[in-house]
């Protein structure tokens, strides 16, 4: 056994292994290790490496509190915020990072040991897109390890209640699941799939559960249709906050990229809510760091946390406004006709569901692009249903504010419309009428009464006369 | 010294083009029962839903691309070419791996068959010879299911790989067909339709070829490359009539959507020089 040792440190184990076996068994020594050693050759080529150059650069820039990408060292990337068309589905954007988020409900039997308590689990997948050093199928060490930070922040922090889940003691309760999928690698993965877990939990809606039947005693699940469902009850925000540690003085950043990264020497990753309460804290080894920069990272934490929750709470306020706004088309006194229109309210309210957080294009551009994606609807509508109320005004004006960044090659291509020129002309009113050149929006006749009443005339003439004065 | 390399992304909308071009003259066309179509939606049969395509979504990987036609959303990402191929596989040749990521769960069966009709279908679009013994990875994440998504999920790859500059014989244009019940045939279903409907087809056709000699765009005997079909998918039964009447419809539906393709594809300026890491 000695002998064994002191042969490993000399030349190695993996090649005494191979020396050894290769003795016994030449031929499965081949196999084998040839397999394994393609293998780490492979995930080394895919993994990034850094060159010492780049390493010093890093840390030489820090010391005059100057970050590669042009931040402060307690700066936040740029964070967006957007809502897909389903309840319950999140994507978040931090800086190069993106992650979507998705939430889904089921009736299951609880635990034995919590009979009336509802449950939820992460699931979390660090998809190969992301970095091209993700291997599909299981989780690695980090995917687990961010599962659990997420985890923890959300279930010991109570901060889903999860009594509320309950619907029959001790048989039935609610079952929600939280996928995670990493779809882009730029670094600080926890701190993206947090936020991005917490707001598609936001705006996840469960059906709504009664008793009925003949004896009362059977449970029906309304579809959502039927009745209107329920939110989940969050009592509050815990949002995780990384620093890294980098260079031999531990200077502290937050929110690392992925190129910092593979330079620091270790990370913190503390999870607090706006109430000051410290849920959860995350230093798995790295280099030491003395306690009082631990307590400065967290007293900066307990800031930002309070701006990401406050953004947080904006997006999912204005995707809940959109929502209702959608749902009382649905209710309108029914029509084939008022279906189409709510359909395309909400085709148009689709596009306008990404609520942008954060610095986004120009008013100007996003203006004249969310019209003319109206423009693009409408005149569809004109093109082959006459008869058709068209978009109503109400889903469309507010849904205004909340434009997606859409490309200017897609206004070239809509504002060719032969169609158009049968209708008659109506221009946008809003409030941001006097900022943009009025674009020109057709419908029939019977649309433009039905945005008249939605709208102040005098508004209406003084954008007729801006829009005659743009056109002429 | 800037490390990070910015990523622009294009996006492009045709809401308004495919109103308009997803109508066909319903005076000209054979099936004349298809305008009387009631769908939820209100569109008709042969129309479809409006297309947003955007370019480089990511910023890791070499090449990226999302698609969504109406609701169902599909993310596509390209990585390679990357050394050395599967076992198994010809080494003379570049191999195509596809990782397909469903919405929740677990992959399972119906992700297997995907995945090898996405391999198979994207196989045949590409140069293989131009970079043999490697390896390029297409990962496909699913955003949101409602209806012809696998369609969808062709489309976003093969615009991903154009993002990644891999070298293509053609375009790839897919798109979904299905019979419904009294026998009218139903261009680009949601989901609830295509749950509902007798059959339905996913087809992949080339794209079509824009050509400087007259003749280029014909094949010896005369019938247009475009009219050849890469990929068929059938689910549910339906007379041999009806398969070819889909086929019709589907071809001209391609036809638009290559157009599309076309214009939108090529309107992306110099890209960035590297992407490398």
């Amino acid at each position: 056994m000695i002998v064994f040792e002191f042969l490993c440190t000399l030349i190695g184990e993996h090649v005494l292994l191979r020396t050894i076996v290769g003795f016994v068994a030449p031929d499965l020594v081949e196999l084998n290790l040839e397999h394994q050693w393609e293998k780490m050759e492979q995930k080394l080529a895919n993994s990034l490496t850094m060159t010492v150059n780049e390493k010093k650069f890093v840390e030489n820039a820090l010391l005059s509190d100057i970050r590669v990408d042009g931040r402060r060292p307690f700066d936040y990337r740029n964070l967006t915020i957007r809502f897909g068309s389903e309840d319950g589905s999140s994507e978040v954007q931090l800086g190069q990072t993106q992650v979507i988020a998705f939430v889904t409900g089921q009736l299951v039997q609880p635990y034995r040991d919590r009979p009336n308590e509802g449950t939820f689990a992460i699931y979390t997948e660090f998809s190969p897109m992301a970095d091209p050093s993700f291997e599909p199928g299981r989780p690695g060490d980090s995917a687990i390890e961010l599962g659990r930070i997420v985890d923890r922040g959300l279930r010991e922090s109570r901060a889903v209640d999860t009594e509320s889940l309950c619907v029959i003691a001790g048989k039935l309760v609610w079952s929600i699941r939280i996928d995670l999928h990493i779809i882009d690698n730029g670094g600080n993965l926890v701190d993206a799939a947090n936020i991005a877990a917490l707001a598609a939990l936001s705006t996840f809606r469960r059906p709504e559960c009664t008793f009925g039947g003949e004896d009362g005693q059977e449970l029906i699940v309304h579809p959502p249709d039927v009745r209107e469902p329920l939110p989940l009850i969050i009592h509050h925000f815990p949002v995780a906050v990384t620093f890294g540690f980098i260079g031999k003085e531990n200077i502290v950043v937050i929110d690392p990229t992925h190129y910092e990264e593979a330079v620091m020497g270790g990370s913190l990753t503390a999870t607090l809510n706006t109430n000051g309460d410290v849920c959860a804290i995350q230093k798995a080894g790295g280099d030491g760091v003395l306690q009082s920069v631990i307590m400065q990272c967290l007293r900066i934490a307990s800031v930002k946390a309070g701006d990401i929750t406050s953004k947080i709470k904006n997006a999912v306020e204005s995707y809940n406004t959109q929502r209702s706004l959608r749902k009382i088309k649905r209710h309108n006194p029914s029509s084939a006709v008022s279906n189409v229109a709510k359909h395309h309210a909400e085709r148009l309210t689709l596009g306008a569901n990404e609520v942008c957080v954060g610095n986004q294009s120009n008013e100007h551009d996003k203006m004249s692009e969310r019209n003319s994606t109206t423009k693009g609807v409408s005149g569809g509508l004109a093109s082959w249903d006459p008869n058709s109320q068209g978009v109503d005004a109400d889903a469309w004006r507010d849904s205004l504010p909340c434009a997606t960044p859409l490309d200017k090659y897609k206004e070239e291509s809509s504002q060719v419309n032969p169609e158009t020129k049968s209708a008659e002309q109506f221009s946008d009113t809003n409030s941001f009428a006097s900022t943009h050149e009025a674009t020109n929006i057709v419908s029939p006749e019977k649309q433009s009464k039905t945005l008249k009443d939605a709208v102040k005339p005098k508004r209406k003439r003084r954008n007729k006369s801006t829009s005659n004065a743009h056109a002429s | 010294m800037d490390i990070e390399l910015g990523r622009k992304s294009i996006n492009c909308n045709e809401e308004g083009d495919s109103q308009k071009l997803g109508t066909i003259d319903p005076k000209s066309t054979p099936f004349a029962n298809i305008m009387e179509v009631d769908r939820v939606d209100g569109r008709t049969g042969n129309q479809r839903r409006p297309v947003v395509c955007t370019r480089g979504v990511l910023n890791r990987a070499h090449g990226s691309a999302s698609w969504a036609q109406g609701d169902t959303k599909v993310i596509a990402a390209v990585y390679g070419p990357k050394a050395g191929t599967k076992k198994n596989e010809n080494p003379e040749k570049a191999c195509i791996e596809v990782i397909w990521k469903p919405k929740t769960g677990q992959s399972g069966k119906p992700e297997r068959e995907y995945e090898m009709v996405l391999k198979k279908t994207l196989q045949s679009i590409c140069l293989l010879n131009v970079h043999p013994n490697t390896t390029t990875s297409v990962i496909i994440q699913v955003v949101n299911d409602d209806g012809a998504l696998l369609p969808c999920a062709i489309n976003a790859a093969c615009s991903a790989l154009v993002d990644a500059g891999f070298p293509l014989k053609h375009l790839a244009v897919a798109i979904c067909c299905c019979v419904a019940d009294n026998g009218h045939i139903i261009l680009d279903p949601k989901k609830l339709e295509e749950q509902n409907m007798k059959a339905f087809i996913y087809l992949v056709f080339p794209n079509s070829i824009q050509s400087v000699l007259p003749e280029g765009s014909l094949k010896p005997g005369g019938e247009v490359t475009e009219h050849g079909i890469i990929t068929s998918v059938t689910h549910g039964v339906m007379a041999v009539d009806d398969y070819f009447s889909c086929l019709k419809m589907g071809r001209a539906a391609a036809v638009e959507l290559s157009d599309f393709l076309r214009n939108s594809l090529k309107s992306k300026a110099g890209n960035d020089p590297s992407k490398a890491g």
